[in-house]
C-alpha cells in the first residue's frame, strides 16, 4: 500500500520532469544543448572548495557559448551537490545521469565520493573528470572513462620527498592522518631516504579529528628529526603547528599546501607558521589559460581545484566538438587527441573551437598545467611549487 | 528519468529497511540507538569481504552480515544494560564512530579509507544497468515486505508486548517476572540483524563501501525517518523512509524550479528546505504521520 502511494508520488514527479526529459531525449536532434554534469562539493568537508570549483566550469562553458557552442549546440551546465559523501554522491550522478542525461561528470573531489560513483559512470559510459589523488582511483576497470587532473599521490610524495632530499633533508619523521594514501606515502618516503643515504626517523599514523597530539610531538622531539613531513588536512596540521612551536621544534616543517593554505596565517600568529614550507602540484601560473581565470574570478585567489575544473570542461567541450558528437564515448575517445600531440597549442576554449571548426589539429594547454594523460587516466608533466611562509605570507621558493 | 526513480526507490527500500531495524530497538524496546550505522556498517563489510575475498555466494554473505552485525548488537545490549536516554544515545553513537574508526585503520582487514570496491551484485555486469536497477529494486522490496510483515507480527505478539512494557517502564516488567536483560538482548540483535542486512544489501547495489559512507550523516536520516514515519509503528518506519528519500531528491528539483538561484544557494536551501520540513512536521504532528497502534486500551484500564 505505501508502495502504491510513492508510485503515484513518482509518477506525479515524473510527469512534472517530463519535457526536461523530452528535451534530454532530443539532444542528439540539432540544435538541442549538450548538457555537462558538475558535481563538486558544495557542502561539507568540500565545501570550501565547491563553490569557486563550479564557478570556474561555469566560466568555461558561458565562453564556450558564446563562441558559438559544439558545432551550433549550447551546452548547459546542470550541478549537484556531493556533499562530500559517498551516499549523497551516488544519488546526485544518479539524478544527473538518468535525468539530465549529461555527457559527462566534472569535478569531484573526494577520493572515496569518487570512488563510489566511477562505476556509475562507466557502466553508462559517462566520462568522469575528477580531482581525487587517491592511487586507487585510475586502477579501477574504468575503460578509460577517468580522467584525473591531479597528479596521484605516489607522484606528489616521491616529488616532495626529492626535493627536500635535494635540500640536505637526511633524517625526517612522517606524521600523517589516516587517509588512502598514509601507508603508500611512508614507503615511498622509506625508499627514496635510504636510497639517499637518509633515514624516516618516525612514522605515525594519526586520526584526523584530534585535538591533542602531545604524545606525537614528544616523539617527534625525541627522534632528533632535521624536517618534519605533516601529511595531514588542514584541522589537524594547524593544531600540530602550534605544539610543534610550543615544543621548540627548530627543523623544517614541511606540508601539503592543502593542509596549510593562506587561511592559516588567520588562525596562526606569524612565529608559529614562519619557515613552514608548503608544496603542490602548481597550476600554471604563467599560462594564458590561468591568467584569464584569475581575472575572472577578480580578488578570490585561484586554488588548484578550479584550475583543474576550469580545464575539465575545457576538454570535454573540446573533445565534443573534435567529433561533433556529445556522446559520452565520443567524449572519452577524444579527450587525448585535442590535449596532447603535436595539435596548435591553444590555451582557451574560444581558440580550440575555432581551431577545431577550421579543421586544425589542437593541443590544449589548461589552466592546471599541459593536461597530457597517461593510458590509465592519470595526468603527466606536472610542475610543483613549493612556498615558504614568511610573516603571514607565502614567497614562492620555486616551481620545479 | 525511470532509470532514477528505480535508483531512488532502492535507496528509500534500504532505507527503510534500516529504519524497520531501528524501530524495534528504538520503537518497541525504547533503546535509544544513535549507532544504527555502526550495525549498518557491519554487515556491509562482513558480505563483502566474505563475497569478495572468499567467494562466498551472496546470500550467504547476506546472512553473514545480519549474522555478524546481531551479534554486535547482543554485545552491545549486555555492556550498556544499565543505560538508558541520553547516555545510551552517547555510548550507541560511540560504538558507531569506534567501528568506523576499525573500519579506516585495520588497512590489512578493510582497506582502510581507500575502502573495498568491486563488490559483486546479483548478476551486475551480465545484465544491463537498468535491469540491475529493477532485479535490485524487486530485492530489497521483498526484503521490506518480509522484514515488515515479520516485525509487524513480533511487534503484536508476546513479546512484543513485553517490550512496549519494557520501555514504559522496567521496574514494573520486571515485577511482573519478566527478564528484562534477556528481552533487551533479543530486541538490539533482532533490530541490529536488520541493520546489518541493510547494510549487506547496499554494499552489493553499490559496489563500494568506505568507512566515511557509515558516517553520522545517514543515522539522522534514518533517526528522521521513523521520527517523521512515526516512532512505534512498522507501517511508519517505512513511510518514513519513503519520505525522506522523497525529501532529499525532491528538493533538488524544488530548488531547479526556483529562478535566479545559483546551484551553491541552491544546496544550503535544499538542506534548509529539508529541516524545515522535519521541524515543522514534528511541531504539528509529533507523534509521526502514522502512529503506533496497539490493541490494548489503555483508557479502559485506567
Amino acid at each position: 500500500m505505501t508502495q502504491f502511494r510513492m508510485g503515484r508520488r513518482a509518477a506525479l514527479f515524473g510527469a512534472a520532469t517530463l519535457p526536461l526529459f523530452a528535451v534530454g531525449g532530443r539532444a542528439f536532434g540539432q540544435g538541442a544543448p549538450v548538457v555537462l554534469g558538475a558535481l563538486p562539493p558544495l557542502t561539507g568537508a568540500g565545501g570550501p572548495y565547491g563553490p569557486a570549483m563550479l564557478r570556474a566550469i561555469q566560466g568555461v562553458v558561458e565562453e564556450a557559448n558564446a563562441a558559438g557552442g559544439i558545432r551550433g549546440r549550447q551546452i548547459r551546465v546542470v550541478a549537484e551537490d556531493d556533499q562530500t559523501n559517498p551516499d549523497a554522491g551516488v544519488r546526485g550522478t544518479r539524478k544527473l545521469i538518468d535525468v539530465d542525461r549529461v555527457s559527462a561528470v566534472l569535478g569531484t573531489w573526494a577520493s572515496a565520493v569518487t570512488t563510489a560513483v566511477a562505476p556509475l559512470c562507466w557502466e553508462n559510459r559517462v566520462p568522469l573528470f575528477t580531482v581525487s589523488g587517491a592511487d586507487s582511483i585510475t586502477q579501477l576497470p574504468h575503460q578509460g572513462y577517468i580522467f584525473r587532473t591531479q597528479p596521484n599521490s605516489q607522484l606528489q610524495i616521491r616529488t616532495g620527498t626529492d626535493w627536500l632530499l635535494a635540500k640536505g633533508a637526511r633524517r625526517v619523521f612522517h606524521l600523517a592522518a589516516q587517509s588512502p594514501f598514509a601507508q603508500s606515502s611512508q614507503e615511498v618516503m622509506t625508499q627514496r631516504m635510504r636510497a639517499a643515504g637518509g633515514q624516516v626517523t618516525g612514522f605515525i599514523v594519526y586520526e584526523r579529528d584530534k585535538t591533542n597530539f602531545r604524545s606525537e610531538i614528544d616523539q617527534v622531539m625525541r627522534s632528533r628529526s632535521d624536517t618534519i613531513m605533516l601529511n595531514g588536512y588542514l584541522p589537524d596540521t594547524t593544531i600540530l603547528l602550534r605544539e610543534l612551536f610550543r615544543a621548540g621544534f627548530d627543523g623544517r616543517k614541511f606540508t601539503f599546501a592543502y593542509a596549510a593554505p593562506a587561511s592559516v596565517f588567520q588562525s596562526l600568529p606569524n612565529e608559529v607558521t614562519n619557515g613552514l614550507i608548503t608544496f603542490q602540484p602548481s597550476p600554471d601560473v604563467d599560462s594564458g589559460a590561468f591568467k584569464r581565470l584569475q581575472s575572472r574570478f577578480g580578488n578570490t585567489e585561484v586554488d588548484p581545484y578550479s584550475a583543474q575544473t576550469h580545464d575539465h570542461a575545457a576538454l570535454a567541450i573540446l573533445a565534443a566538438a573534435q567529433t561533433g558528437d556529445a556522446s559520452g564515448t565520443a567524449i572519452r575517445d577524444n579527450v587525448r587527441k585535442i590535449s596532447q600531440g603535436g595539435g596548435e597549442k591553444v590555451d582557451n576554449v574560444t581558440d580550440g573551437l575555432r581551431a577545431i571548426a577550421a579543421g586544425r589539429a589542437i593541443n590544449f594547454e589548461g589552466a592546471s598545467g599541459p593536461v597530457d594523460f597517461e593510458p590509465s587516466g592519470d595526468i603527466s608533466g606536472t610542475k610543483f611549487r613549493f612556498e615558504q611562509a614568511e610573516n603571514g605570507r607565502y614567497k614562492v621558493l620555486e616551481i620545479a | 528519468m525511470d532509470a532514477y526513480i528505480v535508483a531512488m526507490l532502492v535507496f528509500a527500500g534500504v532505507y527503510a529497511l534500516m529504519a524497520l531495524g531501528l524501530n524495534v530497538i528504538w520503537g518497541l524496546a525504547g533503546m535509544v540507538n544513535l549507532g544504527l550505522v555502526g550495525f549498518f556498517g557491519l554487515g556491509a563489510y562482513a558480505t563483502a569481504l566474505l563475497t569478495k575475498n572468499f567467494l562466498w555466494p551472496m546470500p550467504m554473505g547476506w546472512a553473514a552480515g545480519a549474522a555478524v552485525a546481531a551479534l554486535a548488537g547482543g554485545l552491545m545490549a549486555l555492556i550498556v544494560a544499565r543505560l538508558r536516554g541520553d547516555y545510551l544515545a552517547i555510548v550507541t553513537l560511540g560504538f558507531a564512530e569506534v567501528i568506523r574508526l576499525v573500519a579506516s585503520n585495520e588497512v590489512w582487514l578493510t582497506n582502510g579509507t581507500d575502502g573495498i570496491s568491486g563488490i559483486p551484485g546479483p548478476w551486475r555486469g551480465q545484465v544491463s544497468p537498468q535491469e540491475f536497477n529493477l532485479i535490485f529494486l524487486g530485492l530489497v522490496w521483498a526484503a521490506v515486505g518480509v522484514a515488515f510483515i515479520l516485525l509487524a507480527r513480533i511487534s503484536h505478539s508476546p513479546f512484543g508486548r513485553v517490550l512496549r512494557a519494557v520501555r514504559e517502564d522496567e521496574d514494573v516488567a520486571a515485577v511482573a517476572g519478566k527478564p528484562v536483560l534477556w528481552f533487551k538482548i533479543r530486541a538490539f540483535a533482532l533490530g541490529a540483524a536488520v541493520l546489518g542486512f541493510a547494510g549487506a544489501l547496499y554494499a552489493h547495489y553499490n559496489a563500494y563501501i568506505a568507512p566515511e559512507g557509515f558516517a553520522p550523516l545517514l543515522t539522522i536520516y534514518i533517526v528522521l525517518a521513523l521520527t517523521a514515519g512515526g516512532v512505534g509503528a512498522m507501517r511508519g518506519a517505512i513511510v518514513g523512509a519513503l519520505l525522506v528519500v522523497l525529501l532529499l531528491e525532491g528538493t533538488r528539483f524544488l530548488a531547479q524550479v526556483i529562478p535566479g538561484v545559483s546551484p551553491v544557494q541552491k544546496a544550503a536551501l535544499r538542506e534548509g528546505i529539508i529541516a524545515l520540513s522535519l521541524i515543522l512536521l514534528l511541531r504539528f504532528r509529533p507523534q509521526g504521520l502514522i502512529p503506533e497502534r496497539t490493541r490494548t486500551r489503555a483508557k479502559e484500564a485506567s
